[in-house]
């Protein structure tokens, strides 16, 4: 008894961390806004109309993106700070990663609508996964600390397994979300074992730690160090689809429902990029930014190089738009690679502007996918300009702007990337990515010169434009004319989003 | 003589352990094949952390394995799902059936 | 002074906002009311050509910058909406601002006059940004946008092989300004470097300042230089023009070689000379090999095709050749003349490419084996088409002639060699053009070529301003010499005064007079 009593006193003893749960707050209203939409819909089933989920799933996105705003002011006013011991850092970049991938959700959100009452799909477990994937995304940008990294990857990545092979009647719908998870789990064991490996040279897996573990010691044996970045590397490499852990990415961005696709190519690479970003350039930047940094760059000029020329031979067009991502993503890596100030308000700037460039791509391939989603052959964009002059001329400008056009936001992201690149001596890399984004242009040229110029076979189809996708494209065209036009206030917010890491007592 | 069973002993057979399971998830194409190879990696990573864990005198590694455990239980549902999803529309679950995209 | 003309109206954003604001008024217009597209685009058009020729009136005969306006457009990357213009770029607004309302006026297209009409206006609204542009990404971004409508121009309006022509003409640009782009970021970011001071990407700090490394400068000059032969042409890197040019409808041909291609000599101006004088006298001559090249490729080439939209395209790779000579002579005349070329070379042909349309709308054929002895059918347009051929061929009297003059003068002094094989290519200029005038109007009328209507009085009325600058400019070129030449002798001042090795002739037309005003901002 005596014994059971000191236990019992003893565990008063055990210290549990302070959570500060307004620093939490936007991960926190997405994640319990996705449980919460499970409680309900299975408590009044039926009975609620089909719009509720989209509306309730955009509205917990924009509360989540208006709880960032108050934590933005935070962190302008008094600085970067870690909470919940540690565990997860409070800083420009990933609030603004946040709201990026809230902003995702909205337009995933809006696709999906329309697209599930096509499909004859309902049922609330898309917006639901897409809600907690959404949350794992924010734990990964937010994350201090390597297990964190990886909790954060899994949510956000299993549910988008589900996600990928929900549509039931697609074969090639399962056969993406089999080969997504299949390479998912392995990359996952990959940057796994790399965090093992950071961990057994370091002696923490926490990232303010291990920056400040490198900055006062110099390893003499770094085998161990270097391995497990490699490890961690190919791990996230996998993630955003780097060239050549890439070969899931055309599949899967063809078999999957296209409004997941939307997602995958908007939330999930903002997500691993970011987390990408901040484990090598804040946390290993200082300190081993030469060792990973060849290795980086070879990876950009294949990423680069490989997703341009592959993109230009293939006749579907979520083939085409999944190859030019990986050329994207060439780009985005390009800034990771400049490690500098610089190139993480270049990442991020070029995050945001692929986020309304590749939805509204994607908007517009879901609507003229029609029912049963299988109609993205080039062919069947001949004509579009006679039977939806606006649809053309909206993935005309998404097109253009992804090619990099000026007065588009593609343009200036390119320009922020290059600049960033160049201050950082990377001039021939940044060469080679211009090259490359000529040969993308001239892919995407292609689907123009089908939707303008070519004669369309037989009588051209007038696709159905559901009002939320035609939302979805507006939204997005907007963002990225304004964005091209008045840059001012995005570079700003990616200007003093930096990266930064705030140590952490023990 | 004594075998002395030193940290690096550990590490070596994980990353064995490893290596075993991301070759055999290249080389096999049969999906649960695949899957107990991705099992094998994580549980060599698992095995790596508490190595780690031990030498560097440090709970936090063990505590990363119940992570990876409840993780890698989240990995089988799902993907056992996914499995069973396509086997019953089709006969054999065999990777290299799945192949409706190529390019 | 500065102040003076800052605080005036800002004529040049508003002739960029105004084809721009009539590209939107069209596009809101329904679709049914098809009959107001050409006026409200020719309007605009017009109002944008008063504009111009306004700031003609209002210009000093000083080497500075005029009606500057100057905004901050990106502040973190220093990019800010720097307009304004000089000497050297004032006539070439002024020659958008007349050449588009010509166009317009000239040819009505095949379909769909609305988007038609609309990328006509953002066309134009765009060249006139790339001549006023005074900070390099802004200049990018005008010359980037200039691309785009007309690909939809050529593509959706063109004859034959359109869809190749435009998808090259889109692919072979943008290859070079891609190359561009990256010289930009770098021009900006060591010229942050060398000075200490903010990043910026204005002209006239990057002119004046000169820290850029030598080595760094030539990169980045060889690839402005790339980007910009493109767009010349200049040999071997002309091979989308004559594809371009031909398949263009009408207003795009005449706006593609009155325009387009002095987007490209213009730029070797701005960028080879003023931004990196030392990098272009060590590079000249490659560049000047390359115009001697373009002189007579251009005009051997133009004396074998068959089809006269083609021969009149590959007049221009002779033509842009001669004005590159100018160009890097780096002599006054010689700069002097490349200007006087661009300009004139700009009414020639457009008026040629104007009278080819009008051939083929009559005739369904611009090859020259089918027409004959159109003089007897069609004498007001063979009168017509004398004029400007003469015009084109260089003529004394005629305004192709003291352009082309002064070029090789300058080349003369500045580039002897080069000067000596180019004026070959005057002679055989006069032997392409004539011979194939010859066999166009001059023989037996038969058949179709016998009943061919001649010019229209409203086809007449588009030609006659231009016809009227041909002789006027021929005769007189004095006005337009003198208000370039402020400008273009404080760019051969800047030149001189940045680069070793380069005094020879130059000094000699540099007086002690001069050499005060050059102290303005020049280029």
């Amino acid at each position: 008894m005596t014994g059971f009593v000191a236990v019992l006193a003893a565990t008063e003893d055990i210290p549990t961390p302070d959570v500060d749960w307004s620093a939490i707050a936007p991960n926190l209203i997405l994640m319990l806004g996705g449980i919460l939409l499970l409680t309900v819909v299975s408590v009044v089933r039926g009975r609620l109309p089909g719009w509720f989920h989209a509306v309730w799933t955009i509205s917990v996105a924009t509360a989540a993106i208006v709880a960032v705003v108050p934590l933005w002011q935070r962190v302008q006013d008094s600085g970067p700070e870690s909470v919940l011991a540690g565990a997860l850092v409070l800083d420009g970049f990933s609030l603004v990663v946040t709201a990026t991938i809230c902003v995702s959700v909205i337009l995933a959100a809006l696709l999906l609508e329309a697209y599930l009452r096509r499909e004859r799909l309902g049922g609330p477990e898309w917006y639901v996964l897409m809600l907690l994937s959404a949350s794992g995304g924010v734990t990964m940008a937010t994350a201090n600390d390597l297990v964190v990294v990886f909790i954060g990857l899994e949510i956000l990545s299993v549910a988008v397994y589900v996600l990928a092979a929900m549509h039931r009647r697609r074969v090639s719908s399962q056969e993406a979300g089999l080969k997504y998870f299949v390479l998912g789990a392995f990359s996952s064991a990959f940057l796994l074992y790399g965090i093992a490996l950071t961990y057994g040279a370091t002696g923490s897996t926490n990232l303010s730690r291990i920056q400040a573990f490198l900055a006062d010691t110099v390893i003499t044996q770094n085998a161990l160090l270097l391995g497990g970045l490699a490890f961690m590397l190919v791990g996230f490499g996998f993630k955003v689809a780097v060239v050549p852990f890439h070969n899931w990415k055309p599949d899967v961005y063809q078999g999957s429902p296209t409004p997941v696709t939307a997602f995958m190519a908007t939330a999930v690479t903002a997500a691993a990029f970011a987390a990408l970003l901040r484990v090598y350039v804040t946390t290993f930047g200082p300190t081993y930014r030469t060792e990973w940094q060849p290795l980086v760059a070879a990876l950009t000029v294949l990423t680069l190089v490989v997703g341009a020329f592959l993109a230009i031979s293939q006749t579907n067009v979520k083939r085409m738009l999944a190859y030019s991502s990986i050329n994207h993503a060439g780009f985005v890596l390009l800034g990771v690679l400049a490690a500098s100030a610089a190139g993480d308000a270049a990442t991020l700037f070029y995050l945001v502007a692929y986020t309304f460039m590749a939805a509204g791509s994607f908007a517009v391939v879901a609507v003229v996918g029609r029912r049963g989603d299988g109609h993205h052959d080039l062919s069947d964009y001949q004509g579009l300009s006679r039977s939806r002059p606006g649809l053309a001329l909206v993935f005309t400008i998404l097109l253009l702007s992804q090619a990099g056009v000026p007065l588009t936001a593609g343009f200036l992201a390119k320009f922020y990337v290059l600049a960033a690149a160049v201050e950082s001596g990377y001039t021939w890399l940044a060469v080679l990515a211009m090259l490359t984004a000529v040969v993308s242009a001239f892919m995407y040229l292609r689907i123009v010169v089908t939707m303008y110029f070519a004669e369309p076979e037989g009588e051209p189809r007038r696709p159905r434009i559901p009002a939320a996708a035609g939302l979805a494209m507006g939204l997005c065209v907007v963002g990225v004319l304004v964005i091209g036009i008045v840059p001012g206030p995005l570079s700003d917010v990616a200007n003093d989003a930096v990266s930064q890491l705030v140590a952490v007592g023990r | 003589m004594t075998l002395q069973l030193t940290g690096s002993w550990y590490l070596v057979l994980a990353a064995m352990i490893f290596a075993i399971g991301a070759v055999g998830l290249m080389v096999r194409r049969n999906p649960l094949v695949m899957f107990m190879c991705v099992e094998l990696m994580l549980n060599a990573v698992n095995l790596t952390f508490v190595t780690f864990s031990r030498l560097l005198d440090d709970v936090g590694g063990q505590a990363v394995v119940f992570f990876v455990l409840v993780v890698a239980a989240a990995e089988v549902v799902v993907g056992l799902a996914i499995i069973v999803a396509i086997m019953r529309r089709r006969q054999g679950a065999n990777a290299d059936d799945v192949s409706l995209m190529r390019g | 002074m500065l102040a003076a003309t800052s605080s005036q109206f800002p004529v040049i954003p508003a002739m960029i906002l105004l084809p721009f604001a009539g590209a939107a008024l069209i596009g809101l217009l329904p679709r049914s009311r098809g009959d107001l597209f050409r006026p409200v685009a020719l309007l605009t058009a017009v109002a944008t050509g008063v504009l111009s020729v306004w700031m003609l009136v209002g210009f000093e005969d000083v080497a500075r910058f005029q009606f500057q306006v100057n905004q901050p457009w990106i502040s973190d990357l220093g990019i800010s909406l720097h307009l304004g213009v000089n000497g050297i770029s004032l006539f070439l607004i002024v020659l958008t601002g007349l050449m588009f309302p010509v166009a317009i006026l000239g040819s009505t297209p095949s379909h769909d006059p609305k988007p038609y009409y609309a990328w006509l206006l953002v066309l134009m609204g765009a060249s006139v940004g790339v001549f006023a542009a005074m900070d390099l990404v802004v200049f990018f971004v005008f010359f980037e946008l200039v691309l785009v409508p007309m690909y939809f121009l050529i593509g959706l309006w063109g004859h034959g092989r359109r869809v190749y022509a435009a998808t090259k003409f889109f692919l072979y640009t943008m290859a070079g300004s891609a190359l561009m782009l990256v010289g930009i970021v770098a021009t900006g970011i060591l010229h942050q470097r060398g000075t200490g001071g903010p990043l910026t990407f204005d002209m006239v700090a990057i002119a004046r300042d000169q820290v850029i490394s030598r080595p760094a400068t030539l990169w980045i000059f060889g690839a402005f230089a790339v980007a910009l032969a493109i767009k010349v042409p200049l040999v071997p890197l002309h091979t989308w023009l004559p594809d371009a040019h031909t398949e263009a409808p009408t207003a795009g041909s005449v706006i593609l070689a009155a325009i387009m291609l002095k987007l490209g000599t213009y730029g070797l101006i701005r960028f080879g000379l003023y931004l990196f004088p030392d990098a272009a006298v060590t590079l000249r001559p490659v560049l000047l090999t390359l115009a001697v090249l373009g002189i007579t490729y251009g005009a051997v080439v133009a004396t074998m095709q068959k089809d006269l939209k083609r021969l009149v395209a590959y007049s221009s790779v002779a033509h842009m050749g001669f004005c590159v000579l100018g160009i890097f002579s780096l002599t006054v005349q010689g700069i002097e003349g490349s200007v006087l070329v661009m300009v004139n070379h700009g009414i020639t042909t457009g008026a040629l490419f104007l009278l080819v349309g009008y051939i083929y709308e009559r005739r369904h054929t611009r090859l020259i084996s089918d027409l004959s002895g159109l003089q007897k059918s069609a004498p007001i347009m063979a009168a017509c088409f004398t004029l400007v051929m003469l015009a084109s061929v260089g003529l004394p009297g005629l305004n192709g002639f003291p352009g082309e003059f002064l070029s090789l003068l300058g080349a003369f002094e500045g580039a002897r060699w080069w000067g000596v094989v180019a004026v070959t290519g005057v002679i055989l200029a006069a032997l392409y053009l004539l011979w194939a005038y010859q066999r166009t109007f001059h023989g037996p009328a038969t058949g179709e070529n016998a009943r061919m209507k001649d010019l229209r009085p409203g086809e007449l009325m588009v030609l006659a301003p231009l016809l009227v600058l041909i002789v006027f400019l021929g005769l007189y070129p004095a006005p337009m010499l003198e208000r370039m030449e402020p400008s273009v002798k404080a760019l051969v001042a800047h030149v001189d005064r940045n680069s070793d090795g380069f005094t020879a002739v130059e000094r000699r037309y540099v007086g002690p007079a001069e050499a005060a005003e050059r102290e303005g901002e020049g280029g």
